[in-house]
C-alpha cells in the first residue's frame, strides 16, 4: 500500500499537467508518467533515426489519415467515366485503388487532382489505380473543368450520388484508400499533398503488399 | 458525458460503412451504430421519414433519447433534420438522472 501510494503521488503532476490526457488515456497515462525515465531512452532507441521501420498505422497517422480499426471491405460499385468508359471496383482487384471523390466548385481539389496526376504517371506501373468520383456535375462542366488540368487518370460520373452516399461521404474532397485485399485502408476528409514524400511512404507500403489470389478480393 | 457515467451511443439509417466513414471524418470518441436495413431500434425509438432528395428511401428521425441506468427513457426530444436538439436541456436532465443514481 505504501508504495502504491508513493507511486500515484509521483505520477500526478504529469496528469495535473495534461488535462485530458489522463482521461483519454485512463490508467496507462498514469503508468506512462512514473516510468518517463525509462520511456525516454525507449524513445531514443526506437526513433527513426536509429533506423526502426516505420508501421504502416504509423505512417497513416503521420499523414493525417484515419485509419480503420477492424477489416472493412470497401463497397463495390461500377460506373461510367468522363470518356465513356465503363469501371467496375471488382475489376481492380489486386491494385491498391486511391478513391477521390471531387467537385468542380471545391478549390482545394484542383491542385490535389495534379498532385493525384503525378501519382498516377508515377506508380500506376507498379499497381496503383487512382479514380476520381465526381460529385454529380454534369459531363460539359466536368470536362471544361478537366480540359487545361491534363488529368488522365479516370474519372468517373457520379449523377444520383450513388456512389458517395455508399462510402458515406458528406463534403469533398474526401479520399479512400484501398489496399491489394480490398479492405479500405485510410480515410482523408479534406486535401491531401498526396505527392509528398509522406504519401509516397504510406503507397510503397502498400504496393509492396502480396496481391491476392485472382477471386480473393 | 462521460463524466456522468453516460454512454453515447449513435444510431442511423445509413450502412455501416457510410457510418464509419461519418464517425472516422469526426474523430468520435463515442460509437455509431448502423441500423441498416431493417431500421428495427430507429422504427422503435424515433421513427422513420422519406429521404429529403430521395423519397424512395427511409431515414431516421432525428430523436435523442436519455435512458437511466434501471432503463427507464428520462428524457426524449425529436426534431427536424435541420433541428439542432437543445443540448442544455440534454444535459440538465443527465445530471438530475446522474445525481438521482
Amino acid at each position: 500500500m505504501r508504495s502504491g501510494k508513493h507511486e500515484r503521488r509521483r505520477g500526478e503532476p504529469c496528469a495535473t499537467a495534461l488535462p485530458g490526457v489522463r482521461q483519454a488515456g485512463g490508467p496507462r497515462a498514469g503508468r506512462a508518467c512514473k516510468r518517463f525515465p525509462v520511456l525516454v531512452v525507449l524513445v531514443v532507441v526506437l526513433s527513426p533515426f536509429a533506423g526502426f521501420p516505420a508501421t504502416l498505422a504509423d505512417l497513416l497517422t503521420a499523414f493525417d489519415l484515419a485509419s480503420y480499426a477492424r477489416h472493412m471491405r470497401a463497397p463495390v460499385f461500377s460506373a461510367t467515366t468522363t470518356t465513356e468508359q465503363p469501371v467496375a471496383l471488382t475489376a481492380l482487384q489486386g491494385k491498391v485503388v486511391l478513391l477521390n471523390f471531387w467537385a468542380t466548385w471545391c478549390p482545394e481539389c484542383r491542385p490535389e487532382l495534379r498532385g493525384l496526376e503525378q501519382l498516377h504517371h508515377g506508380l500506376a506501373s507498379r499497381g496503383l489505380a487512382v479514380l476520381g468520383v465526381n460529385a454529380g456535375e454534369d459531363l460539359t462542366i466536368i470536362q471544361r473543368y478537366t480540359r487545361n488540368l491534363g488529368v488522365t487518370f479516370p474519372l468517373l460520373l457520379d449523377p444520383q450520388h450513388t456512389i458517395s452516399q455508399l462510402y458515406g461521404v458528406a463534403g469533398v474532397p474526401t479520399t479512400f484508400l484501398l489496399g491489394r485485399d480490398g479492405r479500405t485502408v485510410a480515410l482523408a476528409v479534406g486535401a491531401r499533398e498526396w505527392q509528398s514524400p509522406a504519401a509516397r511512404r504510406i503507397l510503397d507500403a502498400l504496393l509492396a503488399e502480396p496481391a491476392p489470389p485472382k477471386d480473393g478480393r | 458525458m462521460q463524466a456522468l457515467d453516460i454512454q453515447v451511443l449513435a444510431i442511423s439509417a445509413d450502412e455501416l460503412f457510410a457510418q464509419m466513414t461519418f464517425a472516422l471524418s469526426l474523430h468520435s470518441p463515442f460509437p455509431f451504430l448502423s441500423d441498416h436495413p431493417e431500421l428495427q431500434v430507429i422504427r422503435r425509438y424515433a421513427g422513420v421519414q422519406p429521404h429529403p432528395s430521395d423519397p424512395t428511401r427511409q431515414v431516421a428521425r432525428r430523436a435523442l433519447f436519455l435512458i437511466d441506468k434501471q432503463g427507464m427513457v428520462r428524457g426524449k426530444w425529436q426534431g427536424e433534420t435541420e433541428d439542432m436538439l437543445p443540448a442544455d436541456e440534454v444535459m440538465k436532465v443527465a445530471h438530475e438522472i446522474a445525481g438521482a443514481s
